[in-house]
């Protein structure tokens, strides 16, 4: 085979000729993508339509997936029972439609990111969520740069309305209630000396909760005999607990998930500790039922809800809570998504009765929102609330309830034992 | 102190134990096929499902079929050997979904990775909607167990009466299976088609038939870990069997690809490994298991008995 001759002088001008046009097709190509990429963004920026007249879209991304779809499932259900409320509250009064989206936002932060993200394509007025402290951390700037309110339903880990102005929550503050269920177990047994502490370190709710608890004890004088650190994942805990079991605790503090936190209490048990257990916001669930069984008897969490308390707005959402779910009574967490879409409701609606959402773009009307939200005060079925300036709530009922199991062992409820008025409290904690 | 240790190494014996027959199931597959079935994890759920409903558990609020049960439940060991064959007839249909078509068409067998992701993922999905995300412990707990206690004192040790029935079944099953491969006539076809199909074949052995066989009892396998760990600890969710999953995964390498005493040395090995842990450094537990998994493949390339292990299943 003989190599090929070199092309003739004008082959090769041509080739380059052919390139260079080549290369300047790609460019003006290029230069094209962008352009229509630049024009379709700024074009279809719901932000800078104007709003219209019809019903107002609401954004939720909840976790409906993994690990915090338990709790999830509890904020979808207390979300549709706050939109069902909405429509019957105002069926005989003028009021601005509000229509619910719901996203699943996941258990991790690039699924509540991209369920933020559509939802806020789709021009919503206002979000709701995510579940996770851990993903508001990761999608609540997001909607701070884009001017969209949030109100989180159940993320309380520390500095999340700290976030940005647009950051809101309805959510109870461990660092104020959790120390309740340790004064509750104290009460109960004055000799208690020796705790013992379970935390998951791979959690920022656990880990933050905790310090609040261990707080609570070293205020109290007692420093824990031991403190095992489990992993969010762990559901075998026999190991720990052998660990644990050996320095005699006569008090058992738990900060970490529902599922993890039942087969703790079911291991505890099995394993022969007879003694209190309290257990942080994690375990705030009936979810926790069928895990730990009889087991859970006894238990005491403190509460930001109780559903035996009697007021107007509970009652209601007790029976709509029935209506749906039967015989069971509503859990915190479902409670806490009610709250914010009835905050978020309600606001809408008094902005609406002073022309606030009258001949604005969406975004100014979200800023709009933002403030009359803030401003307000609101009878909830957490009790009532306000917010401060920066967007934490300001709630000053809360509860210490003790799990009470029914004799087969498979259901329950979370009994109030006792109901504290506290000051001016607002949000520095943690939650799921 | 003889008494924690004691007890540690139930623990990890228990866990060990579980994960050799994820790695047991990876192993009958990859013998006869040469790949790895990633619907392994989800068998593993499904098994924990299925046993939990045949002990008639009832769907939670979450389901598609909210309060739904079967009339009355199993007692558990018949209700987890139901289990166990169902998951393994799953297995089958998994086999028919993922790979028969791919080897039909000659394709590279590398392929049915994905395939049998993608089975594995639908699998857990389905689960998902028809038993809702929530956990589900099983209806009776440890009196599951005919009346037996809670727990039990073994030489000072404490340990769950579940956990050591866990460690019980998962023994007899790792135990049998070798024994059953080395001297029962399926057994022995089973691995001749491992060694070489065309050869086996031409013997008057039905390769796709044997084939099936290990599909089969790969997905009961699995079926049946599910079941124990469902039993002892709960089920956290339709996910919770892809950890065990890809923990047998590592256990499979650990031991030696294809090799069926090397799955069970691995398994135990890293049962043992994460149950010394001290809870202290609980956070390094995932990484203790992988680093022993890294110096043994820098040490011995073939995995643990890979490499002396000439006779594959």
């Amino acid at each position: 085979m003989t190599p090929s001759a070199p092309p003739s002088p004008p082959l090769r001008r041509g080739r380059i000729e052919q390139r260079r046009l080549g290369s300047l097709r790609l460019a003006a190509l290029l230069a094209a993508a962008i352009g229509a990429t630049a024009w379709l963004g700024r074009s279809t920026d719901p932000a800078a339509k104007p709003l219209g007249e019809g019903a107002l879209l609401l954004g939720a991304a909840i976790a409906q997936t993994g690990n915090a779809n338990l709790y999830g499932q509890d904020q979808r259900m207390g979300l549709l029972l706050g939109e069902r409320w909405g429509r019957e509250a105002t069926r005989h009064s003028p009021a601005r439609m509000v229509r619910l989206q719901i996203e699943d936002g996941g258990s991790d932060e690039p699924s509540a990111i991209a369920a933020f993200n559509l939802l806020i394509r789709q021009g919503v007025i206002a979000l709701i969520g995510p579940t996770l402290s851990q993903q508001a951390f990761a999608a609540d700037p997001i909607a701070q740069r884009q001017g969209v309110p949030v109100v989180a339903p159940s993320n309380t880990a520390k500095g999340i309305p700290q976030i940005g102005p647009f950051i809101s929550r309805v959510s109870a503050q461990s660092s104020v209630i959790a120390p309740l269920s340790i004064e509750e177990a104290l009460r109960r047994e004055p000799a208690t000396r020796r705790v013992a502490v379970f935390y998951a370190q791979d959690d920022a709710y656990s880990t933050a909760e905790v310090a609040i608890f261990q707080k609570a004890l070293a205020a109290r004088g007692l420093t824990p005999v031991t403190v095992q650190r489990t992993q969010l994942a762990d559901n075998d805990f026999q190991t720990p607990i052998t660990a644990a079991l050996q320095q005699r605790p006569q008090l058992v503090v738990l900060s970490v998930q529902a599922v993890a936190g039942g087969n703790l209490i079911r291991q505890l048990r099995e394993l022969g500790y007879r003694g209190q257990i309290v257990v942080g916001n994690g375990l705030n669930t009936p979810n926790i039922y069928p895990i730990c069984q009889r087991w859970c008897d006894g238990i005491l969490i403190a509460q930001a809800y109780s559903p035996e308390l009697n007021t107007p707005i509970n009652t209601t959402f007790r029976a709509l809570y029935r209506q749906a779910n039967g015989h069971h009574p509503p859990p915190q967490i479902a409670a806490q998504a009610f709250t914010a879409y009835q905050v978020l409701f309600e606001a809408i609606q008094r902005l609406q009765a002073k022309g606030g959402l009258s001949a604005v773009t969406l975004g100014q009307a979200r800023t709009n929102l933002m403030g009359e939200l803030l401003g307000g005060t609101y009878t909830t079925p957490l009790g009532p609330i306000g917010f401060t300036p920066d967007g934490e709530v300001v709630q000053s009922r809360f509860y210490v309830a003790e799990v009470r199991m029914q004799p087969n062992g498979r259901d329950g409820r979370f009994a109030l034992v006792r109901e504290r008025q506290l000051q001016h409290a607002s949000g520095k904690g943690a939650t799921p | 102190m003889i008494e924690t240790l004691l007890q540690t190494l139930l623990n990890g014996v228990a866990g060990g134990g579980v994960y050799a027959l994820v790695a047991l199931g990876y192993t009958l597959v990859f013998s006869v096929l040469g790949v790895i079935n990633f619907a392994q994890g989800a068998l593993f759920s499904l098994g924990g499902y299925l046993t939990f409903l045949l002990m008639g558990g009832r769907i939670g609020v979450n389901g598609a079929l909210p309060g739904w049960g079967l009339p009355g439940g199993l007692p558990f060991p018949l209700a987890l050997l139901l289990a166990a064959a169902a998951s393994g007839l799953v297995g089958l249909l998994v086999e028919r979904l993922a790979f028969t078509p791919l080897r039909r068409r000659g394709a590279d067998p590398m392929l049915g990775l994905i395939t049998s992701l993608g089975a594995g993922v639908v699998l857990v999905n389905l689960l998902q909607i028809l038993m809702g995300a929530e956990g589900y412990a099983f209806p009776q707990g440890a009196d599951a167990l005919g009346g037996l206690p809670a727990a039990l004192a073994i030489g000072g040790a404490r340990i769950r009466t579940i956990q050591l029935l866990l460690l019980l079944v998962s023994a007899g099953a790792v135990l049998a299976l070798p024994l059953w491969l080395e001297h029962s006539r399926q057994g022995q076809a089973l691995r001749a088609v491992a060694e070489d199909p065309t050869t086996a074949q031409l013997l008057g052995i039905n390769s796709e038939a044997m084939l099936r066989l290990a599909f089969f009892l790969s997905g009961a396998l699995a079926g049946l870990g599910g079941g124990l760990i469902g039993v002892s600890v709960s089920l956290p969710g339709p996910y919770f069997g892809i950890g065990y999953g890809l923990k047998g995964l590592a256990v499979l390498v650990l031991g030696g690809l294809g090799s069926v005493p090397g799955a069970i040395a691995g398994g135990l090995l890293m049962g043992l490994a994460e149950a010394l842990v001290p809870s202290e450094a609980s956070g390094w537990r995932d990484a203790l298991a992988f680093a022993i998994l890294f110096a043994v493949l820098l040490l011995r390339p073939g995995g643990l008995l890979g490499r002396r292990q000439l006779e594959k299943v």
